[in-house]
């Protein structure tokens, strides 16, 4: 039974160096930074009339499964959601009712988030799951406000688990990212990466470049080799400031070349967290020379170490979680056909930039009781990105037609045959039918099983 | 781009320094290197932010070329036709029926000098006091409105309600429901006159504020950068795709029945033609298509052949998914069996729509087939984001 010793002693080091203590610096310069990228983010959000594009002008929107209820607030509620994730992004940078911030940001963000599907982005759900970690965190307990207020909270160490919960989502993002990219048209056929290039040959000096087909393979393959290993890298001490230093012209470069957003500069500022404690510690002591503020000495030793049934059901938790998080990409495996052709099983898996999918639907209702048959205008009911992020997943083709269906019975039409013709292409591959053109989508129901009315790739 | 090339270079430098070599100030450096990173990397972030990635404006001589051989000319003409117009309705007089059939020709010249312009529909002509759209073609026209309006002698024609009771759908109406005969005796009813002239003014008021105000926003249009949701790039290719559909949907399988109304579908209506009392519908149509190509090819008011979505897509070597072969050319052919579609026709659409349903609906084949050539690869091409916000990141 030697194996079952080891595993054994394995499972209790783990767990031992779960619960360890360790310098809170590196939490604290991250709930700072949080809080304020979030500003930023939910600021040029609003700037960029966004608000008012997506939650006020659509008259339709798209629901995950599972959450039909989530509806917008209207005009006044959507801004007022959007300020109190201002104020909450602020109060969570300077540690201010924090508990509260986290979860009201937590929640605010992830309403907004669940309004419309056809927003969906990796990056919103990892927003989404740092801010629910963030909420279990004690990440206020040094450099805060509440210290200010209630000095007894403040704590100079924490458990290894809390900074180790945050850099495993980090790294999960990029690690799965890098998986996704094993396939046979990322690393053999360089697709879609040469398009990609392609539409930026003109770029001045180095654009004559990106028509060579090796520059195109070496983007490819450099980006799955990225992702796979640096998670690794900046765990390791010896190379870490290589790693950081490849990851943030890594998200430079991917930030100039593609229409991403605030990603980039999130992702290069949370990963500061795998510095050591020593590096935080002295962001902390330039904050604080900065501001002007005095170092509020904890009072009492306060000791977040748990015991017995309480410390076995955190690690219960967190290793479910893990767990969860590590299988959830998976589930696309249940299904079969190209995951990149059906989506089934796509989303909430770090599948970021991997394929290029365009796709063109014509939709016709037609009358039962008189076969009189007409296409839809789809700018009747539907904003352009929402027409174009439907035209290539199946799951919101299908609650397009209820829509229609909707409308259409509303106004007198009872059962209504509804078709789709739908011509997608992935990759640069031909346009081709995308679901069955016979079948009446008004009489399909949504679900998790296999939709068997897309048609093979 | 420079900003890459200067982290590689930072790069370089790092990599290249040994420490052993460089001693102890290098060891006093380390310390202090990765808050030099984060600095480094705020560095970037605030520069990368004020400058777009696009910011050699790689469509600025597409721009350039549209605005200035196109949309300015267009506008122009569109102007200095109402304002023909405008004359000889002043100069009307009941008892002469050339009077009338100048009037009908100045008319016929501007509906069709609107199709060249109704693709602009963004920056000042989509601003809430122009809309252009709305305003001038608004089909088809409320006629009981219209002879309410005139019959109370007061009206607001700046009212949303009035859209359908005004512009150039409404004088349709006025100069041409009736055989010249009657319209001469209606056109003495000085109330009536007044009415054409509101809706005239009307126009010209809207048209005049869009000119004016291309004259500052000629330079935004063509210096701008990226393909954000407020770029030229999108605004151009979102309206030309709005535009080429609209013609598909309103002005053809509409009133032939292909069409549905908040998904109902709808019989054939030939009365909700364009121009359907000066029977223009097809020239109308020709017109807008050739003025869709013109911008696709590139080709200016003064008949100039210079950049245009073709060059841009013929840059790329681009392929099409949806046909065999190069995509500018596939498109341009596409253009070409539409208009030739289009010209076939003898008669005006709806006596085609009464009487040659079957050659309607092949027409109405070719118009769709466009349009997965746009949606699935000029879109992808010109990486032109329907999308109003950001892409899934890496």
């Amino acid at each position: 039974m030697p194996t079952v010793t080891k595993a054994k002693s394995y499972s209790t080091q783990f767990s031992q160096w779960f619960h360890a203590e360790t310098s809170i610096a590196p939490l604290v310069v991250f709930r700072i930074i949080f809080g304020l990228m979030m500003l930023a983010s939910t600021v040029r959000f609003w700037a960029k009339g966004w608000i008012d594009s997506l939650f006020i002008q659509p008259n339709n929107f798209f629901h995950y499964y599972g959450f039909e209820w989530v509806k917008p607030m209207g005009e006044v509620g959507m801004y007022t959601v959007f300020v109190l994730l201002i104020i909450s992004s602020i109060f969570i940078a300077i540690g201010f009712f924090y508990r509260w911030a986290t979860l009201l940001y937590f929640l605010l963000f992830t309403y907004i988030e669940l309004i419309d599907i056809t927003n969906y982005l990796n990056h919103y759900y990892f927003i989404s799951l740092v801010a629910l970690i963030m909420c279990f965190l004690p990440a206020h307990r040094s450099l805060s406000v509440d210290v200010w207020r209630k000095p007894s909270i403040a704590l100079s160490k924490v458990p290894n688990w809390t900074i180790a919960s945050v850099k495993f989502q980090l790294g999960l993002v990029y690690f799965f990212a890098g998986i996704a990219k094993i396939n046979y048209d990322w690393l053999f056929d360089a697709m879609p990466m040469s398009i990609w290039l392609q539409a930026k040959t003109h770029w001045p000096i180095i654009g004559a470049l990106f028509s060579e087909k090796w520059i195109a393979y070496s983007f490819s393959w450099m980006g799955c080799i990225f992702d796979l290993t640096v998670v690794f890298f900046l765990l390791s001490k010896r190379c870490r400031l290589l790693a950081y230093l490849s990851l943030v012209i890594f998200h430079i470069v991917t930030g100039v070349m593609f229409p991403i957003g605030m990603f980039p500069w999130i992702m290069i500022l949370a990963t500061l967290i795998f510095f050591s404690s020593d590096f935080h510690q002295k962001i902390i002591v330039f904050i604080q020379s900065i501001l002007k503020l005095k170092e509020v000495e904890p009072i009492e030793y306060n000791s977040l170490f748990l015991h017995g049934f309480k410390k076995k059901l955190l690690t219960g938790f967190l290793l479910s979680y893990m767990f969860f998080q590590m299988v959830f990409p998976f589930r696309y495996m249940l299904y079969p056909g190209n995951l990149f052709w059906t989506e089934q099983g796509y989303r909430f898996s770090w599948r970021v930039m991997l394929m290029e999918k365009a796709g063109t639907a014509f939709f016709y209702v037609t009358d039962p009781k008189t076969g009189k048959r007409g296409e839809v205008d789809n700018s009747q009911f539907l904003t352009a990105t929402q027409e174009k992020m439907m035209a290539t997943q199946p799951d919101l083709i299908l609650q397009y037609a209820h829509i229609i269906k909707q409308e259409v019975e509303s106004r007198g039409l009872e059962n209504p045959i509804i078709n789709a013709e739908v011509y997608v292409t992935l990759n640069g591959s031909r346009s081709k039918l995308f679901i069955d053109p016979k079948v009446n989508i008004a009489e399909l129901e949504d679900g998790l099983r296999h939709k068997d009315w897309i048609l093979d790739f | 781009m420079h900003l890459v090339l200067q982290t590689l270079l930072i790069t370089k430098i790092i990599i290249l320094e040994p420490p052993a070599k460089v001693g102890g100030s290098f060891l006093a450096m380390k310390r202090y290197t990765p808050i030099v990173f984060i600095v480094f990397a705020l560095l970037s972030l605030g520069s990368c932010c004020t400058k777009g990635p696009d910011d050699e404006v790689e469509y600025s001589d597409l721009f350039d070329n549209i605005a200035n051989n196109m949309i300015v000319p267009r506008y122009a003409e569109f102007q200095s036709d109402l304002g023909a117009l405008e004359m000889s309705v002043n100069a009307f007089d009941a008892s002469d029926v050339s009077s009338l059939s100048l009037i009908q020709e100045q008319f016929k010249a501007a509906y069709l000098s609107w199709q060249s312009i109704s693709v602009f529909e963004f920056g000042p002509a989509a601003e809430y006091s122009a809309l252009l759209r709305a305003n001038c073609n608004a089909f088809p026209a409320n006629y009981s409105r219209i002879e309410e309006n005139i019959e109370a002698e007061e009206y607001n024609l700046a009212f949303p309600s009035n859209y359908g009771a005004k512009g150039l759908p409404a004088l349709d109406y006025l100069l041409f429901h009736s055989n010249p005969s009657d319209l001469l005796i209606e056109l003495s009813d000085s109330s009536r006159m007044l009415y054409i002239q509101d809706c005239l003014a009307d126009m010209q008021g809207k048209v005049d504020e869009v000119v004016n105000a291309w004259d500052s926003y000629r330079t935004t249009f063509v210096g701008s950068e990226g393909n954000d949701q407020n770029s030229s790039l999108s605004l151009l290719f979102n309206q030309f795709l709005y535009d080429y559909e609209k013609l598909k949907r309103d002005k053809f399988a509409l009133p032939a029945g292909f069409a549905t109304q908040f998904g109902i579908p709808l019989d054939a209506d030939t009365s909700v033609v364009e121009g359907r009392f000066s029977k223009m519908s097809f020239q109308l149509i020709q017109a807008n298509l050739e003025s869709l190509e013109n911008i696709y090819l590139g080709v200016g008011e003064d008949g100039v052949d210079g950049v245009g979505i073709f060059e841009k897509l013929k840059e790329y070597n681009a392929q099409s998914t949806v046909v065999d072969g190069d995509l500018a050319v596939s498109i341009q052919e596409q253009f070409s069996v539409c208009k030739d579609a289009i010209s076939q026709f003898t008669n005006d659409l709806p006596f085609e729509i009464v009487h040659n349903i079957f050659e309607v609906q092949e027409t109405s084949n070719q118009f769709q087939k466009m349009v997965p050539m746009l949606k699935n690869d000029m879109r992808s091409y010109l990486s032109v984001t329907v999308t109003l916000t950001d892409a899934d990141g890496d």
